[in-house]
Formats: C-alpha cells, sequence, structure tokens
C-alpha cells in the first residue's frame, strides 16, 4: 500500500488542468505518477473505452509504471491492464502511425529498422560519399596532417563523419524536414557548404534505402506521428478523446518532436501533468531535447506548479554535496552562461517518521580525491578501495561510474583481474545473449557441419553451467575431448545404429544423464541438419524449440527469427554464416537488442547485492546504490567553458579544431528556422556556442551521479590521456566546500 | 448443417420453376448455396441442358458446393454447367473474339494472339517502367517496399475497371479524399502516370492485365452483338452466388444480360462484402431484389446457436456504441472464453493442447476446428504446423505456404540450372550446392553434402567436378560410392542437357525433374509435396516466358536469367492459390487469416482467435497509393475522407467480420489475448476492448467463470 509524503498527498490532489512537478532525486516521482493514474482510472473519472496515458523515457520505465499501476488498480478489485496505456515516445509514436498508417506515407506492413541496420546504411552512405569526394577532407583537416599516410587519422575521420551524418539525420528529423525540402532551401539561399552538402546527400541516401526496405526508423516514427497528428483533426480528435489524461515522466528530457506531439494530443483544454528534474536533463547534446521545455510549462499562466523535493534516498552529507553543487553553480559558477545549468528546489531529507527515511549519516560519507594520478593508477586505486570494503558489506550494493563506456570496460577489466565480481548494464541482458549466443554457434555449426570443433562448440555451449551435469563435470569434459578427436562426423551423426556414437566415441559408459543429453543432443543436431534448407526464420524456430523451454527464450527465438527473415529479405543473398554474424552483434552486445527476460524489462541494483556494477552515468540514471565511485572528474569529461578545457566534439585533426558537428547542425538549425544570418554564420561560432552547451549539460552529468549514492559517494579524477587534464572546477569547488565544513566540524 | 435434407423454405428454391428469377438474400449459415445447388440439379432433372447453366462466383473457391456436385459419378452425362467468375469470362470471350476488338481498341498488333498477364508478370512489365522514375525521385513520400508499390498501381487500374471510371481519373479522384498533407498528394498524380504508362505498353504489346481485360470486355465485347449473341445463347440459365463480393462492374453486365436468361437465381449474404478492397460492392449488388420478379429472404441459422447469438449481439453493440446498456444473458458464457497468455509461444501451445484434446479426446473432427488470426506469418505458420506435427495434428492453410524462393526444393532445383549453364554467370555458392545435394540425392545426409560440396565444387568456376576426380580414396568412401554414383549422373546429366542454352527455362526444368530428380536414387521419388513445388516453379516459369514478347525481349538465356533473378528477388513468388490448393484437406485443421477463411465460407465446430488485442482486426489493409473506399460507387466524388471515415469503415469491417466469423461457428469460440505480440510489442486493439466490455457486464454475476 502507498502511503504519500505530503508534498507527494498535495500531487494527488490533482483532477483535471495542467499541473507541472519539479521533482529532486528520490522524490518518489515514479510511485507517486502511478498512484496518480491508478487514482484517475479507480475514481471512474474516466469511461471504458478511454485510458490514462503515461509517457516515459525508456523501455524500463515502463514496465515499473505498468507493474505499479497494475498493483494499484488489482488493490481496488478492477481489471489490471486495462484503462491505461504506458508508452515511451517511440511506443506511443508507433501506436500512433499504426492505427493511421496512411495519413504518414506508409503501408500497413511498415517495418521499423533496427539501430544497427540504421548505422550500416549510414555508414555506407557516407563511405561512398567520401570515396566519390576525397576533396571533401581537404577542406576541413588540419592541412599538417596527410591522411594518405595516416591511416588511423584516416579512420577517425571517416567514423567522425558517419557519426556526423547520424546525428544530423536523426536531427534534421526531429525537426521535421526532409532532404528534398532542405536543398530546395539550400538552393534558395545559394548556401555553398561541403560539408552540409555531403550530410545532406547521405540523407537523401539513406531515406531511400529506408523506401525501399519498406522501413522506417526511429526518429522517422516519431516524425510520422506527429505529420499525422497535424494532418487529420478528426483522427486528433478521437485520439484526445481516447486519452483525456496524459501524465508525463521525465519531463526534462522532452525533446521538441516530443513536446509538440504532447501538445496536440493534450489540445487546449487537456489534462497534462509533466513531472521531471531539470538539474537531471543528460540528453540535450546534439539533440532538440531540453529542459527550457519543462522550465517554460512550469511557469505557463493555467499550469499549477508543485515541488517533489522531500527525498529519503541518500544521507544528509551526500544531499549536502549535491545541493552544494546545485548553490556553487547558480552563485558562484566563473561564466555566467552556466549560472542556469542547475535550478531550485534543493533536495529536502524526507520528514520525520517517514516510511521511507534517509539512511543514516557518518562524517566519511563523501570523499573527494584531490591527488593528481593518471587513468590506470586511479582505476587501481578505485579497484583497491573496492577490494577492502566489499568483503565486510557483501549486504550493500555498490557501483562504478564513468563518463565513457571505454573507460568502463578498462574498470571491467581491472575488477575481472583483482577476482572481483561484476555486473554489466549491456545493450543485451545476459539471458538475451545466452540464447542468441547458441543459436548463433548452431547457425555456424550449419554452415560448416563437417568441422567437429564447431559441433563440440555448441554441445560446450549447451552443458555450460548446466546444474544437471554438476556431479559430472570430469565426464563431460572427457567426451568433450572424445568428441574433438572424431574426425568423421557423418559416422557420428548417421550411425547405422542407434548407440552406434558410443563405438565411435570408444566411451566407457557415461552417466545416464550425460549419457540422455548427448543422444539428444545428436538427434536434435540431425534434425537440424535436415532443417537446414528451410528460410532462416522457420529453420531458427525449428532449434529454438529443440533447445528451449521457457516462454521467454522461446518468445525471444521468435522475435530473432523475425530479425532474420528482415535481414533476408533486404540481402537476398544472404547464406548461413551471414545471418550467424547477425546474431553474433547482439550476443557480442554490439547491437542492441531488447529480449523478454526481467533483466530486460527493468535493471534492479538490488539483485546484485555484494558484487560491483560497471556502468556509465548516463546509464546510472533513476538507479541508486549504497555506495557510488564517480570516476574522471576532470575537466575533459566535465569541462565548464574555461581556457584550459579541452572538448570531445573539437577532433585534433580538423583544421581549426573546429567541432564539425556543432557547425553542421547549428547550421540545419538556421536552415529549418529560416534564420539566414544563421546560415552564414562565421566558423567557430557554432563550436564556442556547442562549448557552453555541453559544459552545463556535464554539471548535471555530475549531479546525476552525485545523487545516485545512498550512504557513501567517492569521487575521483585522472589526468587524462595526455596527462595535461586537470580536476574538474565544479569539483575542486566541492571539494574546497567540503574541507571548510570539514574544518568547521 | 446436415447435408441430406433441404428445409422446407430450401425446399422452395430448389424446386423454383424452370423459368423464374429469383433473388435470394439472408445472413451467412442459412443454407442459401446449399438450396442453390439443389436448385441447379433441380434444373437439370427437368431438362435443361447442363451446359446452358451458367454458375458465376466472384471467386472460383466459392464455387466448391457446385463443383462437389458436379464430380459425383451420377451427375448427368454430357456437358457441364459453366463455372465462371467474371474475369473468367472475359478472358474466354478476348480469346474467342480478339480480332473483334484488337483493332477496335487500338492494340499494337491485332493481326497477333493477345497475351494475358497475370498480377505476377504485371508486376513484371510495370516494375520495367517503375525502376526509372524511382531513381529520379518519383513516391519519395511514401515508405513502401517496390514490389507492394507495384501492386498498388496495379490495383488502382483494376479499380477504374471494376467499378467503371476511366483510368485518367484515378489521381483527381484520390486527391480529393486526401486529407492529409496536401504535399503528399503528388504521388496520386505519380501513380496514374505509371498507370498510364503501363496501359500505353499493354496495348502496345498486346498485353492484357486483368483491368484491360475486363474493361474491353465490358465496354467493347459485351456490346458487339456478335459476343453478346454467343454468351445469350450459350448460357440461359444463372446461378449467380454471393453477388455481395463481386464488383459493380459484373453487376452492370448480368443486370443487361438478365432479360436473356430463362431462369436466374442471384443469392446475397447480408453482412458480406469482405473483399471490398477488392471492389466488393453488396450495395450495388442489391440492385438485383429490383430486376428479379420474387425475392426470397432465409432467416433461420442452420448453424449457431441461441448462445452464439448473443456474442454476436454483444458484440456488434459493444463494437459500436463502446458499452452494453442492455444485460447480457450468462448463457453467452457457453459461446466463449478467454484465455491470456504473455508470449505468443504460450498461446500455440495451448491452442495445440486444445485441439488435441478436442480431437483424442472429445471426437471432434479435425476439419471442424479452424484457427483465425488477422495475418498468418509465414514463422507463425511455421511453428503452429511443428507444434501440430509434434502433436500428431495435420494442418492447412488457404495459399502456398512459401513464395517461390522460400521452397527448398525449388531453390535445390535452381541451383542445378545455374550449376547447367555456367556461362549465365549465375555461380551458384558452397551453401547452395551442399543443400541441393542434400535435398535431392538419396541417402545424402548433409555432412556428406558438405563433403561433396568441399571436394567436387569449384567455386571459382562454379562447375561440378567428377566423383573419379576424387583422388583421396578415403574421401571417396566417406562420400559413400552410393552416393558418389548418384551425384556422378546427375552431373552428368546437366552437363549432357546442358549443351543449348537457348532451351525454354520451364522446359529444361521439366526434364530435370522427369528424367532425373524423379527417379529412384533422388529424393523427389515418389515425393508429392516436392513434385508439387517443382510444378508450381514450372508453371511460373512457363506463365513468364509465354507473356514475354519473343519478338522484342531479349534472347531465351537472358530471359531464363531474368528469370531466376526475378525469383529470387521475390518479385516473382506464385503465391496464387491453384485449384488443388483451395481445396482443403479432410483430417486436417485450418490455420487461417480471418479474411481469407471468410471468403472461402466453411463453418466449423469450434474457432480459435489468435491475439484478439492485435489492431489488425480492425485496420484495414492500408495501401498509401490507392483507395478502396474512395474508388468506390458508393463515394462522392469530391469529398474528403476524414478520420469519421476511416472510423465508420474499421468498425463496419470489424463488425462484418465478427458476423461473419460467429455465423460460422456451431459450438465454442476460443479466445487467446497475449501480452506481447510477435515483434514483441503490447497491442490492444478495438476486439479486445469490445470484449472487455461484454466482461465487465457480465463481472458481477452469479456463475459467471470468465471474469
Amino acid at each position: 500500500m502507498f502511503k504519500p509524503r505530503p508534498m507527494q498527498a498535495e500531487i494527488l490532489k490533482y483532477q483535471n488542468g495542467k499541473m507541472g512537478v519539479a521533482a529532486v532525486p528520490g522524490s518518489g516521482k515514479t510511485a507517486t505518477l502511478s498512484a496518480l493514474a491508478a487514482q484517475l482510472i479507480t475514481q471512474g473519472t474516466i469511461y471504458d473505452d478511454q485510458e490514462i496515458l503515461i509517457v516515459t523515457l525508456v523501455n524500463s520505465a515502463v514496465d515499473n509504471f505498468s507493474t505499479r499501476i497494475a498493483s494499484f488498480v488489482r488493490e481496488a478489485g478492477l481489471l489490471e491492464n486495462m484503462g491505461y496505456r504506458v508508452r515511451t515516445l517511440h511506443g506511443l509514436a508507433h501506436d500512433i502511425v499504426r492505427e493511421r498508417p496512411d495519413l504518414a506515407g506508409l503501408s500497413e506492413q511498415f517495418s521499423i529498422l533496427d539501430e544497427n541496420e540504421s548505422s550500416r546504411m549510414i555508414e555506407a552512405a557516407a563511405a561512398a560519399y567520401l570515396r566519390e569526394h576525397p576533396e571533401l577532407a581537404e577542406q576541413y583537416i588540419d592541412p599538417s596532417i596527410d591522411l594518405h599516410n595516416e591511416p588511423k587519422t584516416h579512420k577517425n575521420w571517416n567514423e567522425s563523419i558517419t557519426s556526423i551524418c547520424a546525428n544530423f539525420i536523426s536531427q534534421a528529423k526531429d525537426l521535421q524536414i526532409e532532404p528534398a525540402e532542405l536543398r530546395e532551401k539550400i538552393e534558395k539561399h545559394h548556401l555553398s557548404d561541403p560539408l552540409l552538402e555531403m550530410a545532406v546527400q547521405v540523407y537523401f541516401e539513406y531515406q531511400r534505402g529506408l523506401r525501399y526496405r519498406g522501413s522506417v526508423d526511429f526518429s522517422d516514427l516519431v516524425r510520422l506521428a506527429h505529420r499525422v497528428l497535424s494532418s487529420d483533426r478528426e483522427f486528433l480528435e478521437r485520439l484526445r478523446y481516447r486519452w483525456p489524461y496524459i501524465l508525463e515522466d521525465e519531463a526534462q528530457d522532452s525533446s521538441l518532436v516530443q513536446e509538440r506531439i504532447l501538445r496536440l494530443l493534450v489540445g487546449p483544454d487537456g489534462n497534462w501533468v509533466r513531472v521531471g528534474d531539470t538539474n537531471q536533463a543528460i540528453y540535450e547534446t546534439f539533440t532538440t531535447a531540453s529542459p527550457t521545455f519543462l522550465r517554460d510549462f512550469l511557469r505557463e499562466p493555467g499550469v499549477v506548479a508543485k515541488d517533489l523535493a522531500n527525498s529519503g534516498r541518500s544521507n544528509k552529507s551526500i544531499i549536502r554535496l549535491a545541493n552544494d553543487l546545485n548553490k556553487w553553480t547558480r552563485d558562484a559558477h566563473p561564466v555566467e552562461d552556466l549560472r542556469s545549468s542547475l535550478s531550485l528546489p534543493y533536495i529536502i531529507p524526507a520528514p520525520p517518521g517517514d516510511p521511507q527515511p534517509n539512511p543514516p549519516d557518518h562524517p566519511q560519507s563523501v570523499y573527494i580525491m584531490k591527488n593528481a594520478v593518471n587513468s590506470e593508477e586511479e582505476i587501481k586505486k578505485v579497484v583497491e578501495s573496492i577490494r577492502n570494503w566489499l568483503p565486510a558489506h557483501q549486504d550493500k550494493t555498490v557501483a562504478v561510474l564513468c563518463p565513457i563506456g571505454f573507460h568502463a570496460e578498462k574498470v571491467v577489466e581491472a575488477l575481472e583481474f583483482a577476482g572481483i565480481e561484476i555486473v554489466e548494464m549491456l545493450k543485451s541482458t545476459q539471458s538475451t545473449r545466452r540464447v542468441t549466443r547458441i543459436l548463433e554457434k548452431v547457425l555456424v555449426c550449419l554452415s560448416d557441419p563437417s568441422a567437429v570443433n564447431k559441433l563440440a562448440a555448441v554441445f560446450q555451449l549447451l552443458t555450460h553451467d548446466n546444474p544437471d551435469l554438476e556431479t559430472c563435470k570430469s565426464d563431460v569434459s572427457n567426451l568433450f575431448n572424445q568428441l574433438k578427436k572424431v574426425r568423421e562426423l557423418e559416422v557420428l551423426l548417421y550411425a547405422d545404429t542407434p548407440n552406434g556414437w558410443r563405438k565411435t566415441l570408444q566411451l566407457e559408459a557415461l552417466p545416464p544423464v550425460l549419457d540422455r543429453k548427448f543422444s539428444k543432443f545428436l538427434v536434435d543436431m540431425v534434425r537440424w541438419q535436415n532443417a537446414a534448407p528451410l528460410p532462416i526464420d522457420q529453420l531458427l524456430l525449428t532449434v529454438g524449440r529443440d533447445l528451449f523451454t521457457s516462454p521467454q527464450d522461446l518468445a525471444l527465438t521468435h522475435k530473432l527469427a523475425l530479425l532474420l527473415e528482415f535481414s533476408a529479405r533486404n540481402h537476398p543473398e544472404y547464406q548461413l554464416p551471414q545471418f550467424a554474424i547477425d546474431l553474433a552483434e547482439i550476443a557480442s552486445n554490439e547491437r542492441k537488442f531488447a529480449g523478454f527476460s526481467e533483466d530486460d524489462t527493468g535493471f534492479n541494483p538490488e539483485a546484485h547485492k555484494g558484487k560491483v556494477l560497471v556502468s556509465t552515468f548516463h546509464k546510472a540514471k533513476g538507479l541508486e546504490w549504497d555506495r557510488v565511485y564517480l570516476l574522471s572528474v576532470n575537466n575533459y569529461d566535465f569541462p565548464s567553458a574555461q581556457e584550459f578545457d579541452n572538448y570531445k566534439g573539437e577532433k585534433w585533426f580538423i583544421a581549426n579544431h573546429l567541432n564539425l558537428e556543432a557547425e553542421l547542425l547549428s547550421k540545419l538549425k538556421a536552415i529549418v528556422n529560416d534564420d539566414i544570418p544563421g546560415m552564414f554564420m562565421e566558423p567557430g561560432y557554432a563550436t564556442r556556442e556547442a562549448r557552453i552547451e555541453y559544459s552545463s549539460e556535464r554539471l548535471r552529468l555530475l549531479y546525476v551521479g552525485i545523487t545516485r549514492a545512498r550512504e557513501s559517494l567517492i569521487i575521483t579524477w585522472n589526468t587524462g590521456r595526455r596527462k595535461e587534464a586537470r580536476m574538474a572546477l565544479p569539483l575542486e569547488a566541492l571539494h574546497a566546500i567540503l574541507e571548510e565544513k570539514n574544518a568547521a566540524a | 448443417m446436415t447435408e441430406s435434407k433441404l428445409t422446407s423454405i430450401q425446399q422452395q428454391i430448389a424446386d423454383l420453376p424452370v423459368q423464374s428469377r429469383v433473388f435470394l438474400h439472408g445472413p451467412a449459415g442459412c443454407g442459401k448455396t446449399f438450396a442453390a445447388v439443389h436448385h441447379m440439379q433441380a434444373l437439370i432433372k427437368a431438362g435443361v441442358p447442363s451446359d446452358s447453366i451458367l454458375i458465376l462466383v466472384p471467386q472460383r473457391t466459392l464455387a466448391e458446393p457446385f463443383k462437389k456436385i458436379i464430380r459425383t459419378p451420377n451427375f448427368t452425362s454430357g456437358g457441364e454447367p459453366a463455372i465462371l467468375t467474371i474475369g473468367g469470362l472475359a478472358q474466354r470471350m478476348l480469346t474467342l473474339f480478339w480480332p473483334l476488338v484488337a483493332k477496335e481498341k487500338g492494340f499494337g498488333a491485332p493481326d497477333k494472339p493477345p497475351r494475358f498477364l497475370t498480377l505476377e508478370t504485371a508486376q513484371y512489365y510495370l516494375s520495367n517502367l517503375v525502376e526509372p522514375l524511382l531513381q529520379i525521385g518519383y513516391f519519395e513520400s511514401v515508405t513502401v517496399d517496390p514490389n507492394r508499390l507495384y501492386s498498388q498501381i496495379l490495383d488502382n487500374l483494376n479499380k477504374s475497371a471494376v467499378v467503371g471510371f476511366s483510368p485518367e481519373e484515378i489521381s483527381t479522384r484520390l486527391i480529393q479524399a486526401w486529407a492529409g498533407k496536401p504535399s503528399q498528394a503528388i504521388i496520386y498524380d505519380q501513380a496514374q502516370e505509371c498507370a498510364l504508362r503501363f496501359r500505353q505498353l499493354c496495348l502496345q504489346q498486346n498485353l492484357l492485365d486483368f483491368s484491360l481485360q475486363l474493361s474491353v470486355f465490358a465496354n467493347h465485347l459485351w456490346p458487339s452483338l456478335l459476343c453478346r449473341q454467343y454468351l445469350t445463347s450459350t448460357y440461359r440459365h444463372l446461378i449467380y452466388d454471393n453477388t455481395e463480393e463481386d464488383y459493380p462492374v459484373a453487376h452492370d453486365l448480368i443486370e443487361s444480360w438478365m432479360p436473356d436468361f430463362e431462369s436466374a437465381l442471384i443469392i446475397k449474404d447480408e453482412q458480406g462484402g469482405f473483399r471490398s478492397f477488392m471492389g466488393a460492392d453488396p450495395i450495388s449488388a442489391s440492385r438485383f431484389s429490383k430486376a428479379c420478379e420474387k425475392t426470397i429472404k432465409f432467416t433461420e441459422s442452420m448453424i449457431k446457436t441461441p448462445e452464439l447469438e448473443h456474442l454476436e449481439t454483444a458484440l456488434t453493440t459493444s463494437l459500436t456504441y463502446h458499452k452494453i446498456e442492455s444485460e447480457i444473458p450468462i448463457e453467452i458464457q457457453n459461446a466463449f472464453s478467454i484465455h491470456t497468455f504473455r508470449f505468443y509461444p504460450q498461446g500455440l501451445d495451448w491452442i495445440t493442447d486444445q485441439v488435441k484434446d478436442l480431437v483424442d479426446n472429445q471426437g471432434v473432427r479435425p476439419e471442424e476446428i479452424v484457427v483465425l488470426t488477422p495475418f498468418l506469418s509465414d514463422s507463425l505458420r511455421h511453428s503452429i504446423n511443428a507444434r501440430f506435427t509434434n502433436a500428431g495434428l495435420s494442418l492447412s492453410t488457404f495459399r502456398p505456404s512459401r513464395g517461390l524462393r522460400d521452397e527448398p526444393a525449388i531453390n535445390a532445383v535452381l541451383t542445378l540450372v545455374k550449376l547447367a549453364f555456367p556461362t549465365w554467370n549465375l555461380k551458384p555458392v558452397k551453401d547452395e550446392i551442399r543443400i541441393a545435394m542434400l535435398l535431392l540425392i538419396e541417402d545424402c545426409d548433409y555432412i556428406r553434402a558438405d563433403l561433396i560440396t568441399q571436394v567436387l565444387f569449384g567455386q571459382a568456376n562454379g562447375i561440378l567436378r567428377s566423383f573419379d576426380s576424387v583422388k583421396n580414396k578415403e574421401m571417396q568412401q566417406r562420400i559413400s560410392f552410393l552416393v558418389g554414383e548418384r551425384f556422378e549422373r546427375l552431373r552428368l546429366w546437366l552437363e549432357e542437357n546442358a549443351i543449348d542454352d537457348s532451351l525454354e527455362l520451364d522446359i529444361f526444368i521439366s526434364r530435370l525433374f522427369g528424367e532425373l530428380l524423379s527417379q529412384p536414387g533422388y529424393k523427389f521419388h515418389q515425393n508429392f509435396d516436392s513434385a508439387a513445388a517443382v510444378n508450381r516453379l514450372v508453371e511460373s516459369a512457363r506463365k513468364f516466358r509465354q507473356v514475354m514478347n519473343i519478338e522484342t525481349s531479349p534472347k531465351t538465356p537472358d530471359l531464363n536469367k531474368e528469370y531466376i533473378r526475378l525469383v529470387e528477388t521475390g518479385i516473382l513468388s506464385a503465391q496464387y492459390m491453384s485449384d488443388w490448393e483451395s481445396k482443403t484437406r479432410s483430417g486436417s485443421v485450418l490455420v487461417s487469416p480471418a479474411f481469407s477463411y471468410l471468403m472461402n465460407n466453411r463453418p466449423v465446430r469450434f474457432q480459435f482467435w489468435l491475439d484478439i488485442g492485435s489492431q489488425g482486426w480492425w485496420t484495414r489493409l492500408d495501401q498509401p497509393l490507392t483507395h478502396p473506399y474512395v474508388l468506390n460507387r458508393n463515394w462522392q466524388n469530391g469529398k474528403l475522407w476524414s478520420d469519421m471515415h476511416e472510423n465508420a469503415a474499421n468498425q463496419q469491417s470489424l463488425i462484418r467480420i465478427m458476423d461473419g466469423l460467429i455465423r460460422r461457428c456451431s459450438e465454442h469460440i476460443f479466445m487467446c489475448t497475449l501480452g506481447v505480440n510477435e515483434q514483441g510489442n503490447e497491442e490492444r486493439g478495438a476486439l479486445i476492448m469490445a470484449v472487455q466490455t461484454i466482461l465487465r457486464k457480465l463481472q458481477n454475476k452469479p456463475g459467471v467463470k470468465h471474469v
């Protein structure tokens, strides 16, 4: 049963109209918003054919909301799963477009391109353009660099261009401009910009590729949903009737098009509750997302603004540190433009008697490392600290957060080397990867059926960690060794007698459980070999049915089968090895793929006590741990628009250290807005603007990092690759404040 | 329904006087077709020559009850009644009276015979015209794969023919109704341009796609005295069933033909019109009530129970008003049950168990069960089939299970063709050779097929080496001499018979099959499924060859290569239904998309509705370049097609589907809901919402089991 705090109870008084809620980290906004949705349903506010629409940021939050609302609704004695719909923006866009594909220029069987395929297409289009226009590099690369003699830099340049194109396309779609229209405007204004020409051409080719496949990408989905809503008034009215209340979570990360879609759906007199924390807006760089939308909404006439400022998550020292960062930024940041990066309210500890009180405070709750160390030493110190702390705290949760994935991987390596158990938050989950890996290995084996090592690899994977075989590990290993010695697989698999394999392997009697498993494996393998001529989706389903029993794994196989069937349609020349590569990408975590296991639908730190989670700051959003390490808080990863700062977006090999992406996107925005001075702005202006934007977001990222910790927080930094980096400015300030307070204490 | 006895009202139809014109209507499941079959027999018994009877249906499968009687051994000797669709009639007349219209209609070579296009060959010609236009930016604002783009352009032409308006009006009609962004309307002009270019090409080259066949027949042949005299004297009696599924131009023709028939029995299903996206027009069909002297209405369902009647009423009310005011009788729960699963495979497992229980323990014949879904993907069909096979159940569907390129036997044959003609430069890859060997050579398992590929296939030149060329005796033993000898026979056959690469592909494949693959020692020997698959390939290749203009088209090898390319890219898939496929096998459970099931009119005792949450039950087949409701006689030109129309059309369509399904069920409907669909998405369409309203209404009643 949910017992609201006083501030939460205030929110639950809502009946209709527009309300904006500024929430702090750990203020229980998911619980409050879920309770509000359930309350609207159970009070009979809506009709049978209406729904409360909840829009949130990520898939994991969808399940979290659904589960909570379902439990509230169940408590009220009503049917769960009806009367509400929880969607991410993409999910919502999909629902809208799916209902009226004609208005979006789609057939009803349109498919959504998976991120990997989309990246491949952009990469191919960009590479083709660069091949045809080698002169492009000369115009942007530092004249002292000869790309022909520096293959690594050449590769870097190509990768940068692909990444710039991908962001350009995504942002152009968010701004709802098509390549033809862009071209028209460029010609109209006689804009001559080789980078822009390149980006538009790649955009053009990419869209053509999508059309050819009858597909859309995720950005298209959202863009088209807006198009559908704004082109048919009656359809819009129908949806307004269906969703009389819209509750929006994480509103600080609302993008321009999300803002537009929701405004359309709410209508002038609709009911809209937006909850968010502008201090946690960390998806703004090179996107149209902005906390301004929420800030402006809170000030709109007719909007009731509320605070959810109580938080029971962290102890007082950590709360104080987060509030100090907020205060210092607003009052004392040396760059005036950055002072608005964070805003009120401050975090207030939970009131006395709260069911979720703050953890007890202690003097060593916060530690900020002052000394300059290089990256390896920093990691070494963190690993050492964890090694000392963990044995005595097996019932606690702990996370190491790094600004970038590459750094996180180094930490993982070091922890593994130290024998410390780790947990990863990855693009796909372990169970998804396991199933995918098994299917991949089967395809590999079928594509080279005479190779005994490939057959053995499948069996090894199937027996790995199998609890049934726990008691006969040495027999398994023995069998495995014998298997690898077989030279003529046809004799093993297609023996004249059912027991022929025993003779071929020259093994003593196997334990019955292993004997059974191996016999079944051979029978299955023969069946899969006979199924090899089937279309790839059907082959995969055949294999999956023999191997898996859990509904999640079978559903996942079905989803993978459809994915490969889509690949087959787009690449009629694909054979088993190519399909195996597709699966390998998912299995090795190079490709984002959502499965159906509980892990896929939301990460729960509490399930991993006594182990170390390694992740990026971004992925940690919304989660909390007893102890948190924040790494690499230097002026490269957290710059502050200072003379001595360096920026990731400003590549060293680009002439004048321009941030090409920023320059290009600024021009794109100017074109879309018909802002003529913006179109002809001198090079470098957008680069400088981007520094402010990036530094601002990094301040909020640091705030997010700090507020992940419940009981203790350790912040470290390093001197970077070139040994020139220094402690991030805000960290220096926090360190000084902390010292001062400690001294006073 | 008992097949042997007629009700009194059915008897009345059977006993109609020889010279009578009757319009018979009523809901599905009232025994109208059954009565009509008896009427046909009665006419013959009364001395009417069989071949003067014309049985007209909108789709050939609907004539099955008539065919069944005609095929019986004791059916009258002599001629048979003609069973035709208007399209079939048009083609017949065009073949017969071609010289009469060829010149008048402006065909490019009136002295040469017409060449009838199938949907696929029409798509092929159209694709050659449209592809260059796509390159220069046509259809940029729509996202549709090219094959569907072509089919929609053809569909527009077909609509103009079946509704009866000029192809030049297509874009105007569509643009006037377009409520979306004005900039998008340009695609309609582009679609029309392509359609007109295609029409021009057809006229130049004597090519007749369906639209041209119908419009030439309706506008030029039928009005001509010669053709009309021929038809009116050949057919004196008409039985026209399922008129609601036919299009207005068909109705026009029959209406004007009516005075010439000695007798006519015209039948219409109320709540029918499932083929509306193909031009079916039940409103237009209603005209026959005036054209006939007598109207008879059947009302009593021969199939459904009172409980199912309650379900139909409740669902229709709920779909129409989104609420149910009146009380629902508690007995309704005998008519249906809800079964909830989180994942697709769980639902499929449950259905399999349930079907098995019905068949094994409750004495239900498999053909009395149908599993219905809004769409039936190949993967889904395969998944159900695998489960059914495991459970010892047999399954049938209303279409070939796979397109040509997805059929393993066909791929194996095409691999041999590629091997036979290396000069075509269509070198097969190792995977293809391995699979061909596995599928074709008796006793060749997958590993031996792999060994053959490794040692006897040269990837670089794309040819097979002799088995004797293997120097390594151990390898020969591993492959086995038996398999080696069969391989060698196959290789030699290819070598000997591939000398002439100007041989037509269909003929080459027929010989390959007849002389080698169907012989002992090869796996197609006495394998009827493979024979059927190869037959499909031969037929498709033959049709393709026949429509290609020998004078203007490239030489045969190029034609053959082009054919293989088209199969491999999926443009040619031969997924149309042939006669033998339309008959579901007895002893098998039918798995079908709801729409196809309704179109085949086969009542059952038990229905399983898979995934009632799917939007697919509700949304129409969307085709951005065309519009079934706008390119329609009932649409007022110039009006805007708004969401209100869209919503109402979908609602009507769903009500019609529900009504049609329930009327074709005599005992129980098992409705399955799924947490996430095949793609892993959650869906909550109109059907599940309507069912939910019924459940809520039942919620607090004592003795309710569902909720």
